[in-house]
């Protein structure tokens, strides 16, 4: 199976009941597959914005929802990422990232989308994103992003790029172990909540009260911070004779795979919240870290926030990827 | 059900300015819902953002207050999830037509079977009185100092490329607009409604009229209804399906 159409076999496995998309290479084929399901409402909306509102709409009405995406694209859904953690909206974005700014190099993969992932819609927000790495993984991480969504209240991203959507590999789905979170909470149109993007309390909109926002955030900061343990995935391989940590993820995390006869690596899956109780741990005997990534220095910048110390970064750009490039930089 | 029934009370007296047409939309659907017996499980109303955006927060059901422009795709969200529930979106000139503007023909295109009540007060309200995108030509508004120099969009066009239900109502007309959304809400498949509407703060004081009465009294002597027509002129109120 490819990439992408685990995602959408995924999504059904965790009871999504609606789905829209536009079309963009290299995320395509999730709504290729998604348009077969019967089961399942599905739109080729006008334009991204079209394709997220109405998934909002669809989750706060009736269930479990999805879009998907990529860069240009994700771009647009940022407003309305913002609506969902407002809203307090389960809503599940992959975005299979490619080479970006703009158009960039059509279609080529890339992880320039990090950073957008957690920072791109305005104001303060404590999103979840994930990142997998194989076909399995993307399976299984998709269910577990639709479960945290629940769990959260709120939008969770999935990331994805071009070469993990069109890969291909075996996938044993018997194998693969999760448990899925269904939706809770009273029917749509039982009561007389009021769903709505400005600060509220109890449906009524407090827009001139600070105390009312600031203790929305605090809730909204410290469930996400409580639930995202629940969601601590990471790999790491560590080799006792290695002084050096390598720190990959997605795609790239496959490709320098070899290096572990040589070094340490420490692969999170969860991107954000960035596993910082876990990072300063493993960390600490490491005299040298570097982030290998297929974007100029962005995760490496959330390592050295974290762990307050120089970090060295390994930016892979340009759509193209090769272990000897990266073996030659660490020379 | 009475027609407070469906409103927040509590909520009253609203946000909106004083002699503002949001007011009689609003009570105006409200009676609509009465009338039609419609219980309140099995409705929706879905705003954007403006003044009229805030309309949905004072309806005594679960509503949704999306984003600018972005009514229309979160309420077909709704219908497509739940076909069993009457999806209405209530909103402004702005936010309908301008920014949202995509979304409409789409929905038109669709025929998504929801009801679009669009309160067109020619101006963005909310954010001071800049130009709409129905603002008609030569209006002065503060982001058309010397005078209008666009036409104003033909929302009748868009709606009627593909056939389907448009109608125009003002709030002076009141027996008029409860009829006519009446008819939209009982129609199968996408309906629009425009309610020429009373914006005295921010257009119609500036247009030189006193007070809302002037700006409504102006309603009545400039629409006229008619019935059975194939297209509305601009000073025609009316059903067209
Ligand atoms: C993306 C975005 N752009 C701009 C705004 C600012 N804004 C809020 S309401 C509005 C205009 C509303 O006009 P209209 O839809 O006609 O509603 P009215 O206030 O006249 O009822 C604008 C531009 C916003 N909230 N979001
Ligand atoms: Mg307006």
């Amino acid at each position: 199976m490819q990439g992408n159409e685990a995602v959408a076999e995924a999504a059904v496995k965790a009871g999504i009941k609606f789905y829209a998309a536009y079309p963009i290479t290299p995320a395509s084929e999730i709504m290729h597959v998604m348009a077969k399901k019967k089961d399942i409402k599905f739109v080729h909306a006008e334009d991204e914005i079209a394709a997220v509102m109405m998934a909002i709409g669809a989750s706060i009405s009736d269930g479990k929802s999805m879009t998907s995406t990529s860069g240009p694209g994700f771009s647009l859904m940022q407003e309305s990422i913002g609506m969902a953690t407002m809203t307090e909206t389960p809503l599940v974005i992959v975005n299979v990232q490619r080479v970006g700014p703009s158009t960039g190099m059509p279609t080529l993969p890339s992880q320039g989308d990090v950073l957008q992932s957690a920072y791109g819609s305005h104001g303060d927000r404590y999103p979840i994103v994930f990142y997998p790495n194989s076909v399995s993984e993307m399976y299984k991480y998709t269910i577990e992003s639709f479960n945290a969504a629940e769990e959260n209240q709120g939008p969770v991203i999935l990331l994805s790029d071009g070469f993990l959507g069109h890969l291909y590999e075996t996938v044993e789905l018997d194998k693969i172990d999760y448990k899925v979170k269904d939706r809770k909470g009273k029917k749509f149109g039982t009561g007389n909540r009021h769903y709505t993007g400005l600060i509220s309390k109890n449906g009524i909109p407090m827009t001139k009260d600070t105390k009312v926002y600031r203790e929305w955030i605090k809730k909204v900061k410290e469930r996400t911070e409580k639930i995202a343990k629940n969601y601590a995935f990471y790999e790491y391989l560590e080799n006792e004779k290695s002084n050096t940590l390598l720190i990959a993820y997605g795609i790239t995390s496959r490709v320098i795979l070899p290096l572990k006869e040589k070094y340490s690596i420490f692969r999170p899956i969860r991107m954000f919240p960035v596993l910082e109780k876990e990072l300063k741990k493993i960390s600490e005997k490491y005299k040298k870290i570097i982030v290998i990534e297929m974007n100029d220095g962005q995760y490496k910048k959330e390592i050295e926030r974290v762990l307050k110390r120089e970090i060295e970064s390994i930016p892979i750009l340009g759509g193209s990827i090769h272990l000897s490039e990266i073996k030659d930089k660490l020379k | 059900m009475n027609f407070k029934d469906y409103l927040k009370i509590e909520r009253f007296p609203s946000s909106w300015c004083p002699g503002c047409g949001i007011g009689i939309v609003v009570c105006n659907t409200a009676r609509v819902f009465e009338e039609l017996k419609l219980k309140k499980e099995d409705i929706t109303v879905v705003s954007g953002i403006g003044c009229t955006g805030r309309a949905a927060g004072y309806f005594n059901m679960d509503t949704i207050h999306g984003l600018h422009g972005r009514a229309i795709p979160l309420a077909e969200g709704v219908k497509i999830a739940r076909p069993d529930m009457k999806v209405m979106v209530l909103s402004g000139d702005g936010d309908l037509i301008g920014i949202g503007g995509n979304h409409l023909i789409h929905a038109c295109k669709r025929n998504t079977d929801i009801t679009v009540i669009c309160n067109n007060n020619h101006i963005y309200g909310m954010t001071g009185g800049q130009r709409s995108p129905m603002t008609d030509k030569g209006i002065k508004t503060i982001t058309s100092p010397y005078g209008n120099e666009e036409d104003p969009v033909n929302v009748q066009g868009i709606v009627r490329a593909n056939k389907r239900f448009f109608a125009r109502t003002t709030t002076f007309h009141i027996l008029h607009m409860k009829s006519v959304i009446k008819e939209a809400i009982q129609h199968k498949g996408f309906s629009f409604v425009e309610i020429v509407s009373n914006c005295v703060e921010n257009y119609g004081r500036r247009l030189g009229f006193k007070n809302a009465y002037d700006m409504l009294l102006n309603f009545k002597q400039t629409y006229k209804i008619v019935k059975d027509a194939k297209e509305l002129e601009w000073d025609e109120i009316g059903i067209i399906k």
